[in-house]
């Protein structure tokens, strides 16, 4: 008697949790068809000023205005939520959401997995040290400790001066706590995105950080919003954006965060 | 859906690491835990209100916030203060055996007082100082009713430790979150960590088990 009612029990849990499967799946073909002002799920990891972090239980940032704006002319709405850095990668993988945007760089690894739009910034990785540090250069940064954000492209550009998995470098869950780390004595240097660290540098002149830049060593990059494989929606996004480039949209945006002038060119030229 | 035992294989040595640090940091969180609840346990069990307060505070502090809270402050607050320098494995032990102390020092108070209250009556009677009978009559008794809730405790506190991947203290699970990071899998790192996990508590709790039996009087 027992054993029966676990297995029923089973049988119901089992039941429940395909019913849960296929309810999110018929979501997910929902949201492919197209459909008037639809509302777009948009993910985002909120822990990376200027582009998206929180305010107060809102998410603002660079990225925010810009897909509202993207998305306005597309003639959607965008439902922005924070999941998590890693969590985006998998809600685009299983198609959960729509797609994410979260400064993430286009690069080809991802483009194996992954769908981008149009290049819409340009970033390059830079290293925040303490003021008066040793460190001039990415070559500098051998034997020491580095404190990165777990699967950034600034881990992967140390990664390539100081090797895979090298014990020196501290992958932490977020920009914010290996800039702490940084400020604690526990890391020598940070490798992050340059506005990021520019950013911080900026606003927190007691921290007494300086930024150190090496473009021999690590690369341009360019930021793309990140759609599941052959996702239908990034042609009418791509559209979008162009069409702000051209109307003025983009370069106000750009200027109310940054403060200068975008290079619409060098974006253009990425497509 | 496609498993990839190639990238479990290439992060092998590093889950290796990772499960030894995990190991030290549980054996020393075990260690100092005790002995340290042990002492609490004690303190809180003095019938002086004064002198107990403070031992009543340290309880109510760690056993009534979150040990994620807990790692975070003594990381990035408590430690640099001392040392000059965020330690990460440090600050992974310190919080990891300050509370677990808090709830070994409970179960000591329960062991200690679930032993009737005759038995330290007739210890004294037989000319047997305070100190004494606790020591010979009272805690060996105790001992074995704290067992399976200590086992419980040290099974939580090796689990609990995987919270040391968020200030990058190279255990388990900061690799496991490295891997994911890297390759943008959910299986392959998560599923080995867990199940390196589930080797580590069943070892332990087939030890306990063992301990109980030999322990056992009837």
């Amino acid at each position: 008697m027992k054993k029966l009612s676990l297995l029923s029990f089973l049988l119901v849990f089992s039941m429940l949790l395909a019913a849960c499967g296929t309810s999110d799946q018929n979501n997910g073909s929902d949201e492919g068809a197209s459909e008037e002002k639809k509302t777009l799920r948009v993910v985002t990891d909120a822990a990376y000023a200027p582009f998206e972090y929180m305010d107060g239980d809102k998410i603002v940032g660079f990225d925010v205005d810009f897909v509202n704006a993207v998305a306005k002319e597309a003639g959607y709405e965008a439902d922005i939520v924070h999941v998590g850095w890693e969590p985006v990668f998998v809600e685009i993988e299983d198609k959960i959401a729509d797609f994410a945007v979260s400064a993430i760089t286009i690069n080809d690894e991802r483009k194996e997995s992954y769908d981008f739009s149009h290049a819409y910034f340009l970033s390059t990785n830079k290293i925040l040290v303490p003021e008066g540090s040793d460190i001039k250069s990415a070559a500098d940064l051998k034997d020491k400790v580095v404190a990165v954000q777990n699967g950034t492209t600034g881990q992967e550009a140390i990664e390539s001066v100081l090797g895979e998995n090298n014990p020196n470098i501290k992958k932490f869950e977020n920009t914010v706590l290996a800039i702490m780390e940084l400020k604690g004595g526990g890391a020598d240097a940070v490798v992050a995105d340059n506005t990021v660290v520019e950013e911080y540098a900026k606003n927190n002149p007691d921290d007494k950080f300086v930024v150190v830049e090496d473009p021999d060593a690590f690369a341009a990059e360019y930021y793309g919003l990140m759609f599941p494989k052959d996702s239908e929606l990034k042609a009418e996004i791509n559209e979008a954006i162009n069409t702000i480039y051209e109307n003025g949209t983009y370069a106000e945006i750009y200027k109310e965060w940054f403060g200068s002038e975008p290079d619409l060119e060098d974006l253009k030229a990425q497509q | 859906m496609d498993f990839r035992f190639d990238l479990i294989m290439d992060y092998a040595p590093l889950f290796l690491k990772g499960t030894l640090l995990t190991l030290g940091l549980s054996l020393a969180g075990i260690a100092i835990g005790t002995a340290l609840g042990l002492a609490i346990g004690l303190g809180k069990m003095v019938k002086n209100k004064w002198l107990s307060l403070p031992f009543d505070l340290y309880i109510t502090f760690f056993r009534g916030t979150p040990l994620f809270v807990q790692i975070l402050l003594i990381h990035f607050g408590l430690v640099p203060l001392f040392t000059g320098k965020t330690e990460p494995v440090t600050a992974a032990i310190l919080a990891l055996s300050l509370n677990a102390a808090a709830y070994i020092a409970e179960i000591f108070r329960a062991g200690i007082q679930s032993i009737d209250k005759g038995q330290m009556e007739a210890a004294r009677t037989l000319g047997m100082t305070h100190v004494q009978a606790m020591r010979h009559v009272i805690l060996p008794q105790a001992f074995k009713r704290m067992i399976p809730p200590l086992g419980n405790e040290f099974i939580v506190l090796i689990k609990e430790s995987s919270l040391a991947a968020v200030i990058a203290a190279p255990e388990i699970m900061y690799w496991g979150r490295a891997m994911q990071g890297q390759y943008f899998k959910v299986w392959e790192p998560y599923i080995t960590v867990a199940v390196i996990y589930l080797v580590i508590t069943l070892s332990l709790s087939f030890l306990l088990n063992r301990l109980e039996r030999r322990l056992s009087t009837e």
